[in-house]
């Protein structure tokens, strides 16, 4: 078992990696009355067209298949894994991302039990025709209620608009029709090829001993018999440095418009220390350009251009990225103009100075370590981190010797020529 | 939990030192009597006085500020809690301790920064800016409208104006449209002076500090003025002595989803002494993943994605919400007054008993876990017992039996059915 203390932080992260090939974390914390507990596999929407398990040609499954695989494992042949939970005092959950499916509990007390329950529940599978038929209606009902989202449905619009070819286009729950195609033996050949333990984590934080819940997991998994590794092969499409679309919009039953800017990340074929400090000098560059403090935000503000609503982010895996940036607004047209012009200055006329990145700078190192405070973000954080092979706790170090330099790299693969796209959500007629 | 230090008649201190967090924060409440007036003119005060400051008198040199101290949080806020308005302030900071260059106090500089604004606010001949207060009221104003946008929160609004006109349970903690318009530079400053002046104040400091020494500089650091500060009379809503015939509503809008919402009174509020086994029923029926709801609605008839109960105990009430195929309205409906029969009838196990204790149980626990989870759930259970624990509340749900919950669920009073849904055909009813 490794230790890894940080000092600057005061805290300890414990690691395995067992014969299965299975990463296992657990990082202890003081004072805390709960245990976090995720198991998450390296499986996400994006991840479509694969080489099955055993097989030697490339498949391509259905829209949705990672999200309704997700649901599916927690019926079992004897009910429902909620109930498990439930009986030992553990609020259980499970999400779908662009490229991870995290299952989890949070429990104060039979951490053992439940650890137990959430092990295998993960690693033994159970679908039938009929359970996969009985869920169809439940995910529909998930889609509909996404589909009456005017947030969501700009968002994944915008996404949409930006990339022609790569699957992050398409939503993670696939749609009401897409998920008509999935049967039981579907299921069964993404959970062979993705759910081996050497393509998962697992990570325990909070309350916990972490010498024990080490050799509890080793146990359990000795006990299990697993396939000998095997690395999985996913297939992408060429993604062009162009946005697909240049704008496109959507009238819905919404206040007041909705407009978001897109932008497209190119060189996005990186990962370890390198993508830590793209993605936290991205991070950096918005804040500067976007944040409260930034002269964007007080102009437009004043203006009556963004209101509450105004947000911004970046995301970056490897393959894909982007930064979108909205808000409500009665003038979509004026606000486009003055978020490009922001944009197009920075291009042109680079201008961040020392002092701004070193005000940022401060801030996001005490938004870091305001965060540490949640068990939730370290395990979902940790994870995310870990498939793309960089270190969560690295973060305050390179933000420590991030230069402007840096920020300027960062912006040339984020904002260039025709990487961009525009999304407008107006209310439709009936609206008031 | 916390130390309670009374630094004047209705103002009180509580602190409470802790290791557990990596960060120091600080919560000042003032609480009010609710109305549409005091709600509107108090959200858009707190929208004022989160912009700037006297000694930071543009939004851009505060916020500039708050990040010089390590991304240090600062912000207003307003809430409702039964026929009491909350405006609350809230401020967090890192504790220095983790930061490599402390090269300054960061969380004195906080409380400097807070209780500046507070006292010493951005005025120009003893009024607020108008061009500030003017905007805000627009922002107010565009918060309020925006709960449109959200289907499910607009369908659950939209019931409780059906059922609660007027009172309490169904107004906005930002107040509406109109009142917000009719604000003014003047009486906003009036708003402010009166909140200063009349509210009780609660404030609370939480992290790895010398509380004592804050104790002691308490007075000095919140120097409010000596008033008579009336804490505001609790009223349990009024219902009819008869039993009101449930009403059924049907509305339309532009959607894919319906939303089907109900809703309940009980006689039981967060002050009745049922109020543990009020908690248990709910549970039961509704709030968690192995509840009656949850279970029959969703896992065996794949009728929602979504079907939960909640419990609003400081209004008597209990809403039951579910996002459903409109067509399938009749169908739903019956399946959940089935579950609600089912309760009445003992239709209980002990084991939907032991996972909701363990449920209800496990979270209050965990929500200790975050300093916030800390102050909001300490300001509510203080009004119950100043020594509150979740040991003690977690003993009470422990003696909740079968019979209590048999018992609370038929206090239930069904009073409206409410669709919202995009929904074609209304032709019957």
């Amino acid at each position: 078992m490794n230790k890894i203390h940080f000092d600057q932080l005061q805290e300890t992260l414990y690691h395995q990696k067992l014969e299965n090939g299975l990463n296992v974390y657990v990082l202890p914390k003081e004072g805390f009355s709960k245990t976090y507990v995720t198991f998450t596999t390296k499986y996400g929407s994006v991840d479509r067209t694969f080489i099955p398990r055993g097989g030697k040609e490339l498949v391509t499954v259905p829209d949705g298949i990672a999200h309704f695989l997700e649901h599916k494992m927690f019926e079992k042949e004897d009910g429902d894994v909620f109930q498990q939970f439930s009986e030992n005092a553990a609020a259980a959950n499970a999400f779908t991302s662009f490229t991870r499916t995290s299952y989890l509990f949070s429990s104060t007390s039979e951490l053992y039990e439940n650890t137990k329950t959430l092990l295998d529940f993960v690693q033994q599978p159970y679908f039938t025709e009929k359970t996969v038929e009985k869920e169809k209606g439940i995910i529909a009902q998930e889609i509909t209620m996404y589909d009456d989202q005017a947030d969501w449905r700009q968002y994944f619009g915008t996404i949409e608009n930006l990339f022609e070819n790569h699957p992050v286009r398409i939503d993670i729950a696939g749609t009401v029709e897409t998920i008509q195609d999935i049967t039981a033996e579907h299921l069964y050949e993404c959970y062979e090829t993705f759910y081996h333990p050497s393509n998962m984590v697992f990570f325990a934080v909070g309350n916990v001993n972490p010498e024990e819940m080490m050799k509890f997991v080793e146990q359990d998994q000795q006990a299990k018999s697993f396939e000998v590794p095997e690395p999985v092969v996913r297939s992408f499409p060429n993604e062009p440095d162009y946005a697909a679309k240049k704008r496109s919009e959507l009238y819905m039953d919404v206040s007041k418009p909705k407009l978001m800017v897109g932008t497209k990340c190119r060189n996005t074929d990186m990962s370890g220390k390198d993508m830590l400090i793209r993605e936290l000098a991205s991070d950096v560059t918005l804040d500067i350009l976007f944040g409260r403090s930034s002269d964007f935000f007080t102009q437009a503000y004043n203006e009556g251009l963004i209101d509450e609503s105004f947000a911004y982010e970046f995301n970056l895996e490897n393959g894909f990225g982007f930064a979108a940036i909205g808000s409500d607004t009665e003038k979509p047209d004026e606000l486009e103009k003055l978020i490009k012009r922001v944009l197009d200055d920075a291009k042109n006329n680079w201008s961040i100075t020392d002092e701004q990145l070193e005000r940022i700078r401060k801030k996001r190192i005490g938004l870091f370590m305001r965060a540490l405070n949640s068990p939730e973000y370290i395990a979902n954080q940790f994870t995310h981190y870990n498939f793309n092979e960089m270190n969560l706790f690295d973060v305050v170090p390179v933000l420590e010797g991030l230069t402007t330099d840096q920020l300027k790299a960062a912006y040339d693969d984020l904002y260039y020529e025709d990487g961009q796209t525009i999304m407008t959500i107006y209310p439709s007629e009936q609206s008031k | 939990m916390f130390h309670k230090t009374e630094l004047q008649s209705g103002v009180n201190l509580y602190t409470r030192q802790t290791a557990q967090f990596k960060t120091v924060s600080v919560a000042i409440k003032f609480t009010a009597p609710l109305t549409e007036e005091n709600a509107a003119a108090r959200t858009v005060l707190a929208n004022v006085l989160e912009d700037s400051s006297a000694h930071y008198p543009t939004r851009t040199k505060l916020r500039q500020a708050l990040e010089e101290l390590y991304g240090a949080v600062y912000y207003t806020d307003t809430s409702k809690r039964g026929n009491e308005h909350i405006f609350t302030i809230y401020a967090e900071s890192v504790n220095e301790e983790y930061l490599r260059n402390p090269e300054m106090p960061v969380f004195e500089q906080l409380l400097t920064l807070v209780t500046e604004s507070l006292f010493k606010p951005n005025l120009k001949d003893d009024l607020f800016d108008e061009a500030i207060v003017e905007r805000e009221k627009q922002t107010v104003i565009d918060r309020i409208g925006s709960i449109y946008n959200d289907k499910t929160r607009f369908a659950n609004k939209r019931m409780l104006e059906l059922i609660r006109s007027g009172q309490p349970a169904s107004l906005s903690a930002s107040g509406t449209e109109k009142a917000v318009a009719a604000i003014t530079k003047e009486s906003l400053k009036a708003t402010y002076d009166q909140m200063l002046s009349d509210d009780t104040i609660d404030i609370y400091i939480l992290g790895d500090v010398d509380v004592d020494q804050l104790t002691d500089r308490a007075k000095t650091l919140f120097p409010f003025t000596k008033g008579t500060r009336k804490s505001v009379p609790v009223t349990v809503s009024k219902m009819s002595e008869e039993v009101p015939t449930a009403k059924h509503i049907r509305e339309r809008q532009e959607m894919k989803q319906g939303k089907l919402n109900m809703a309940f009174s009980t006689p039981v509020g967060f002050k009745h002494p049922d109020y543990p086994k009020m908690q248990m029923m709910n549970g039961v029926l509704g709030g968690f993943a192995h509840s009656k709801l949850f279970i029959n609605v969703r896992e065996k008839e794949s009728l929602a994605y979504y079907c939960s109960s909640s419990y609003a105990s400081h209004y008597g009430l209990l809403y039951i919400m579910s996002g459903i195929d409109a067509e399938q309205e009749e169908k739903t409906a019956a399946l959940i007054d089935q579950q609600i029969e089912a309760l009445r009838n003992g239709d209980i196990s002990d084991l939907e008993i032991r996972q909701t204790l363990a449920l209800l149980s496990n979270s209050i626990r965990s929500s200790f876990d975050s300093a916030k989870g800390q102050i909001e759930i300490y300001d509510q259970y203080k009004l119950l017992d100043e020594n509150f624990s979740s040991d003690k509340l977690i003993e009470k749900w422990e003696r909740v039996t079968k019979e209590d919950i048999q018992e609370m669920a038929a206090l239930l009073t069904k009073e409206i059915t409410y669709l919202l849904s995009g929904r074609e055909a209304m032709d019957h009813e």
